[in-house]
């Protein structure tokens, strides 16, 4: 059998696929991860991301032997960390704060939008 | 003449930012002087290379040339400016794909639409890199809407390996930012059932710098799940390297969801490794007919099965390589480097762009 030509070869690649599956083959267990494009975020999300972390090894150097220099960065981290931990910690608050309250006036919303096509509905 | 480039941020691995360097280059060639500024600068780029964009000051006739490519503070005031201005648009990925991931690029890209629109409605010429994103241009209202593909610079690839494939396991490559819009979740499950079903020993090597580390590490999971072994990430490479990458393929896999143009299909074309990819945003324009386009559905989504059996056929049969590498090498002239330049440098000097 001659090779197929570029135009054939999807056509092919879709026979073979469906012939292998009446076989048996490409079975597939659904995938522990997997892309999901989002117009909002999710609730979840924004609770998660509202306890911020500071990664430490975030600091480093771009120079080309920049590796004092990671590790001064790193250093001067641990020193400061007492202050960092209070920083964070104030801005976690507020963050939670926020998420909470949004999360209040969505379901708020929820509430009116349902009374009111209730109410379109009794009229 | 002199031009001045501004990029809306500029990084040492950024293809953008390469992609001014690469004018840059050509500039220098034509005897035109300038100088280059990002409105932000990543941590690593040499900022005697490129400038803060608050030192950009262009004397009356300069001409400006914007490169967007997303969001940035700092561009309104290019729109105050006298000089002749061309903005030729990067592409936007849609912000859909970062909110759950990183939602300061999410927010960034919900923002450039309008942006860009401004600009290029303000700009002498605007040009999109493909024709998919000029379409975008003519939508928001650009006077004179062109097309200026990427500057390809073939010569600095090197010359292609030999067309015979290497003894030994199958190799596919992708290279592409680890970001939602670029699925290399899909990429590791077609890879995976390929694997499964017709080459046991393949390997798949993803290069690219993540959007963010979480995402690498989901991916990383996934890939341990379902191939394991079986997959390396790579960032950061030294262009001998990803040359190297690419030299070693025998296959070039894009399952991308949102392509402005994709360069690095080109240059898996330069290399003779057979390309196969989903026909989405500007991906049909540049690869053609020298690629294997994905069959989709109505919604553009992919039978990871029938990818797999894509795979193994650019794999296994070899004429089918080789007409595929013919076909390659008449769009590799379509995107050759003389006829963007003539286009370029007719946008820059406001003469009509050559057919």
């Amino acid at each position: 059998m001659s090779a197929p030509t570029p135009e054939e070869a999807a056509r092919l690649a879709e026979e073979r696929a469906a012939a292998a599956r009446e076989q048996g083959g490409y079975a597939e267990a659904p995938p522990s991860f997997e892309v999901s494009p989002a117009s909002e975020i999710g609730d979840w999300r924004i609770t998660e991301w509202a306890m911020i972390e500071p990664d430490p090894t975030k600091a480093y150097s771009t120079r080309r032997a920049g590796t004092p220099i990671t590790w001064l960065k790193r250093g001067l981290l641990r020193l400061l960390r007492q202050y960092h931990d209070d920083l964070a910690g104030q801005q976690s608050r507020f963050n939670a704060h926020m998420a909470a309250h949004v999360m209040r006036l969505d379901e708020r919303v929820r509430e009116l939008e349902q009374q009111l096509e209730a109410e379109r509905r009794g009229t | 003449m002199r031009i001045q480039q501004v990029l809306c941020a500029a990084g040492p691995v950024d293809a953008v930012t390469n992609q001014a360097f690469a004018c840059r280059r050509l500039f220098g060639s034509w005897g035109w002087g300038g100088e280059d500024a990002s409105a932000v600068l990543a941590p690593g780029m040499d900022r005697r290379a490129v400038r803060p964009l608050s030192a950009l000051r262009p004397e009356p006739d300069d001409v400006v040339l914007v490169h967007y490519s997303g969001y940035a503070t700092g561009l309104e005031r290019l729109m105050e400016l006298p000089n002749r201005m061309v903005v030729i648009s990067h592409n936007i990925t849609p912000a859909r794909y970062f909110w759950a991931y990183e939602p300061i690029d999410g927010l960034r890209c919900a923002l450039s639409p309008a942006q860009l629109a401004e600009l290029a409605r303000a700009a002498d010429v605007a040009a999109g890199v493909s024709e998919f994103n000029a379409a975008e241009l003519r939508r928001a209202g650009a006077r004179d809407v062109r097309v200026i593909p990427i500057l390809f610079e073939r010569e600095r690839l090197g010359p292609p390996p030999p067309a015979a494939r290497r003894p030994g396991p199958p190799t596919v490559v992708f290279v592409g930012r680890l970001a939602p819009h670029k699925r290399q979740d899909l990429v590791i499950r077609a890879f995976a059932l390929y694997r499964a079903e017709h080459a046991p020993a393949a390997r798949l090597v993803l290069v690219g710098t993540p959007l963010a580390p979480a995402f690498a590490a989901s991916l990383a999971r996934l890939a341990e799940e379902v191939a394991p072994g079986a997959v390396t990430f790579e960032r950061g490479l030294a262009p001998e390297e990803l040359w190297e990458r690419y030299r070693s393929a025998d296959a070039f896999l894009c399952l991308s969801e949102h392509e402005g143009f994709c360069i690095p299909q080109l240059e898996a074309v330069h290399v003779g490794g057979p390309v196969l990819a989903r026909p989405v945003g500007g991906v049909p324009e540049v690869v053609g007919d020298a690629g294997l386009l994905v069959p989709t559905d109505d919604d553009g989504g992919v039978d990871l099965a029938v990818v797999a059996e894509l795979l193994h056929l650019a794999v296994s049969e070899p004429d089918l390589a080789t007409e595929l590498r013919r076909r390659g090498e008449a769009r590799l002239d379509m995107f050759g480097l003389d006829p963007t330049a003539a286009r370029l440098r007719a946008a820059l000097e406001g003469a009509e762009a050559p057919a």
